[in-house]
């Protein structure tokens, strides 16, 4: 079927079958293989995407769910400016194999266009469902903050 | 408590020179943060700077090593660009499947493929009758078939190798297999295995190997012995669950050669067992390391077996092969860590006084050999621990079973054995109504004395250090206070402190030292840009790092102008495994070698330029220098001017540690090239009416060397007390029969960022004379002892000790209700 969305703002048709997995769709034929396969079962992550800006496992959508809709990939917040957070991550040295990052950039651009001040538990809740097996965390959660911190003070000022 | 500006640390050692330098704070790192509470929820957890904590009267000033200079390969990971193998587009590709055992024990009477090699969009289906190469691999042993002819071991092994035009199609066909078996028998118990009886998993019988340590007499100890101390301990297996699945792309080359494109640990090891299946020359294989998704060891010897199953599939088909794991198929068919039984007895004086350890150590090496033997020599060489033993008397059995085989996990063998005997060590405290750490601190190696495996140590150990350190640290004798104050009254939510401390050989060990050597082949070009190729790999730990600092340390180079290429066995020679925390001192110093040839020609051709003596000429952060100040020459244009002249700025590097002297029949001797210890502190919180072990904050203080990439040093040591974290209490693999039940992320749990504790890390900076700039390994020190701190911090929060790992909720549990019962 062809399936028509908004792929990283760009109105794309893409021709798969609709019960094709969302994941596989994006990664064969929408060229976005920043979208990773860690799991295949909602567990890990690192097949995030954002559907109307709302995080998702895209190994657990058919194509056809997206049909519609607007998907984000990582490839769209490398698209011109990268976004803070992307900085923030290598800065503070919150990427190891890397394999989790695309995820949980996506993860964490969810929550902060959401909450703009998390809390560290608040990041930790948001990002529990992205799983990291290198970094222990900490300095993917502190990336988070010190996006959120910045923003604050770029707002703060006149 | 802030990093910055408190001076008031105590390091334990009042009569050292000890200065302490309190590493300057990144813009977005944070020190400390807000605890925040709420009730019923976890608590967000802080992380600190590391402390580090040198003897060194002043710190050597390097211009970029001990830094943290973001990672070069930082931004094309977070932006999706970096091409991980399944990321790989090629013509014409196929993929690659392989059908494994539906039994755990079989006799094959036949396998009929005939009906799969119609279907259509099937290319090929190889299976033994049909193998067209080499069908006998095992990295150490050629034990195993890559696919099974007659006989079955275990349920990850071979039966058919198919390529087709898609993963639907391969299925289908795969479904079409008719396999006729006649099952057997089978032994999942590494000691149930060795009884006379037991059903043969080879026909030489299953003892796989045997090693010992011998060093004094242990029944003398028993003889003086005022306590002994004896218990059974077991570990299960723990899944590697790094985020990529094994994957491999195989593409036959026009010399009838393999090119090998994929996720590995050790391209030399894919390139020896293809080059073997193939029956074509090595120079005839390449393996090229595509960034790697994490590793931890399962990616050292496993991935050679879907290289070669991808390769003879090109072989047959001509055309490229992919192979890509599901994560069910990858945990159900790679290495774990070995799960062992341990019996371990400790002798001691009544003043606390090590007498002796004997270990029984049974590993579990499923139906292969594969790593098993390597891995029991860490094993058996690390139960007398970090402490000073006279009688040591081990014996180490690597035994076939028809389960899931073990293989190289961080710590290899290390954290089994260190478990047991940091457990004996707190029983034998309580026993002795001493305090845990200071009996440690009691027995701890120490300048000139002899380890347990009866080797003078070269180089002086940091047991106490880092010991001292952790108790000043965390507060020690008031934390074991405060937590007995709380336990007196909350029934409910137990708190404890506990503490376990490790010495680990870095490198290889002596067993294996005719594969101790490392090369790297690093290359200026003429606009002063780098590149540097080494025979370690990078899996996340960030070596590359490691080699572009040291690269650019030697060269007086900014850390930009380095690019270190993807490990190519066309590249550099056999270097090794990327394992045993050797990188940062084998291909670093590999690289070393390589920069101080090409630096030796730059500084003939500044001193000449600038008319002045060698001697005077230094290179660094950019700027030649004269007696230390800047001259008018930069290292570009000194770059550019070696060009002119015709000098050769490329050069390739090897490091081989001095040999080691070992004698395998006592299993004494030179173990290793150099030892880091560590020693950990965790604080607990468990629920006993749900047996949910909470690890609140874990200190960590490591001997390292010298950082190198500090924020790398800092990576491992988080990410390695993470990963001790889950196999302590949640990392619970399922085997039933040698079949694994839970081959997934939905109920094979693993840390997730609500998990995680609080870190405080400790670095004891005492640089390595044989290592890079006085660099050691830290990849896995930062694992091993997180296990046992846990175990002993329960046992301290509940008065209870258990003896099996992992501490999951159903166990903690189940021992304290069976206590409970007991005593009402
Ligand atoms: S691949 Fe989708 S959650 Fe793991
Ligand atoms: S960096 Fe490797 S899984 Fe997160």
């Amino acid at each position: 079927m062809a399936i028509e969305l908004i792929l990283n703002g760009e109105p794309t048709q893409l021709d798969a079958p609709g019960s094709a997995r969302l994941l596989d769709v994006l990664r064969e034929h929408g060229h976005t293989v920043g979208v990773k396969e860690g799991c295949g079962e909602g567990e890990c992550g690192a097949c995030t995407v954002l559907i109307d800006d709302v995080p998702a496992c895209s190994c657990l959508m058919f194509a056809g769910q997206a049909n519609g809709h607007r998907v984000d990939t990582i490839e769209s917040l490398s698209q011109g400016e990268p976004h803070p957070l992307m900085d923030a991550i290598v800065d503070a040295a919150g990427v190891q194999c890397g394999f989790c990052t695309p995820g949980i950039v996506l993860s964490a651009k969810s929550l902060l266009d959401n909450n703009p001040k998390p809390t560290r538990e608040e990041v930790q809740v948001a990002l529990s469902g992205n799983l990291c097996r290198c970094t222990g965390y900490h300095r993917i959660i502190d990336a988070v903050q010190s996006v959120a911190k910045n923003s604050q003070a770029k707002t703060r000022r006149p | 408590m802030t990093a910055k500006g408190k001076k008031k640390q105590a390091t334990g050692k009042a009569t050292k020179k000890v200065q302490k330098k309190v590493q300057k704070k990144t813009a977005n790192t944070k020190k400390v943060t807000e605890k925040v509470t709420k009730p019923g929820k976890k608590i967000a957890v802080k992380t600190t700077e590391p402390k580090v904590v040198t003897k060194a009267a002043t710190r050597p000033d390097f211009a970029v090593v001990g830094k943290s200079p973001r990672r070069l390969d930082g931004p094309g990971k977070t932006t999706g660009a970096a091409t991980y193998v399944d990321d790989l587009r090629v013509a014409d590709c196929l993929v690659g499947y392989i059908l494994t055992s539906p039994c755990a024990n079989a006799r094959v009477k036949s396998i009929d493929v005939s009906k799969a090699r119609a279907f259509p969009g099937v290319h090929a289906v190889v299976t033994a009758e049909n193998f067209p190469g080499d069908n006998q691999v095992g990295v150490v042993k050629l034990d195993q078939p890559l696919v099974v002819s007659d006989r079955i071991r275990w349920y990850g092994d071979r039966i058919a190798l198919i390529a087709a035009i898609d993963r639907p199609t391969a299925l289908r066909a795969a479904a079409l297999v008719e396999l006729d078996v006649e099952t057997l028998p089978s032994v999942h118990d590494p000691l149930e295995a060795l009884a006379d009886d037991a059903p043969r998993v080879h026909t030489e019988g299953n003892l796989a190997a045997k090693m010992v340590v011998r060093k004094g007499d242990f029944a003398e100890a028993l003889k003086q012995a005022d306590v002994v101390i004896e218990r059974l301990y077991s570990t299960g297996h723990q899944e590697h669950a790094y985020l990529e699945t094994n994957g491999i792309l195989a593409e036959l080359q026009p010399d009838g050669g393999m090119l090998l494109r994929g996720s590995m640990q050790c391209p030399f090891y894919v390139q020896k067992i293809v080059a073997r299946v193939l029956q074509v020359p090595h120079s005839k294989v390449r393996a090229v390391q595509t960034t790697t998704g994490g590793g931890f060891g399962g990616k050292e010897d496993y991935p050679s077996e879907p290289a070669a199953c991808a390769a003879i599939l090109a072989k047959v088909t001509g055309r490229p092969v992919k192979v890509i794991y599901k994560r069910d198929e990858d945990i159900a068919r790679s290495s774990k860590r070995h799960a062992t039984k341990i019996k371990h007895i400790l002798a001691a004086k009544k003043d606390g006084t090590l007498l002796g350890a004997k270990a029984e150590v049974y590993v579990d090496a499923g139906a292969y050999l594969g790593l098993s033997a390597i891995v029991a020599e860490r094993a058996n060489a690390s139960a007398g621990g970090t402490y000073v033993v006279p009688h040591v008397e081990v014996d180490t059995y690597t035994v076939y079973t028809n389960n899931p085989f073990g293989g190289a996990f961080r710590g290899f063998g290390a954290p089994q054995v260190s478990f047991a005997l940091e457990s004996q060590m707190d029983l034998l405290a309580k026993e002795l109504g001493r305090d845990p750490l200071e009996l440690r601190l009691q027995n701890a190696l120490h300048k000139g004395s002899l380890s347990p495996t009866n080797e003078r140590l070269r180089d002086e150990p940091q047991a106490t250090q880092t010991m001292e350190i952790a108790r000043d640290r965390c507060g020690w004798d008031k934390r074991r206070k405060a937590v007995a104050v709380h336990n007196a009254t909350d029934r409910y939510n137990k708190k404890g402190i506990g503490a376990a401390s490790i010495s680990y050989g870095c490198c290889l060990h002596a067993g294996g030292q005719h594969l101790e050597g490392s090369a790297s082949l690093v290359q200026v070009h003429p606009d002063a840009s780098v590149s540097v190729a080494i025979g370690g790999a990078e899996i996340g730990q960030g070596a590359y790092q490691v080699m572009a600092l040291l690269a650019a340390e030697s060269l007086g180079l900014p850390v930009e102008n380095i690019r270190v290429l993807d490990t190519d066995t066309s590249l550099v020679p056999d270097s090794g495994p990327t394992v045993a925390s050797r990188t940062t001192v084998m291909s670093g110093n590999a690289v070393l070698d390589a920069t101080a040839q090409i630096t030796q020609r730059m500084l003939a051709v500044a001193a000449k330029h600038l008319e002045t003596d060698l001697k005077h000429i230094s290179l660094r952060a950019g700027q030649v220098l004269i007696d230390g100040k800047k001259s008018k020459l930069s290292v570009a244009e000194l770059i550019a001017l070696c060009f002119t002249q015709k000098v050769n700025l490329t050069a390739s590097g090897w490091y081989a540690p001095p040999r080691k002297q070992w004698d395998r029949e006592t299993g004494t001797g030179q173990g290793y090239s150099v030892y880091c210890y560590a020693t950990m502190v965790a604080e607990v919180t468990v629920d006993t009416v749900t047996g949910l072990v909470t690890v609140d904050k874990v200190t960590a203080v490591h001997d390292i060397g010298q950082a190198i990439f500090r924020a790398g040093v800092e990576g491992q040591i988080h990410g390695g007390v993470v990963q001790g974290l889950g196999y302590a209490i949640m990392e619970n693999l399922v085997v039933q029969d040698g079949k694994i039940l839970n081959p997934g992320f939905t109920d094979y749990l693993i840390p997730t960022s609500m998990d995680i504790p609080e870190i405080d890390i400790a670095l004891i900076e005492e640089p390595y004379d044989r290592g890079p700039y006085g660099g050691k390994g830290i990849g896995e020190p930062s694992l091993i002892p997180v296990a046992p701190a846990i175990a002993n911090a329960v046992a301290n929060a509940l008065d209870l000790r258990l003896y099996d790992l992992p501490l999951t909720p159903e166990r903690v549990k189940m021992a304290w209700d069976a206590r409970e019962l007991a005593e009402n």
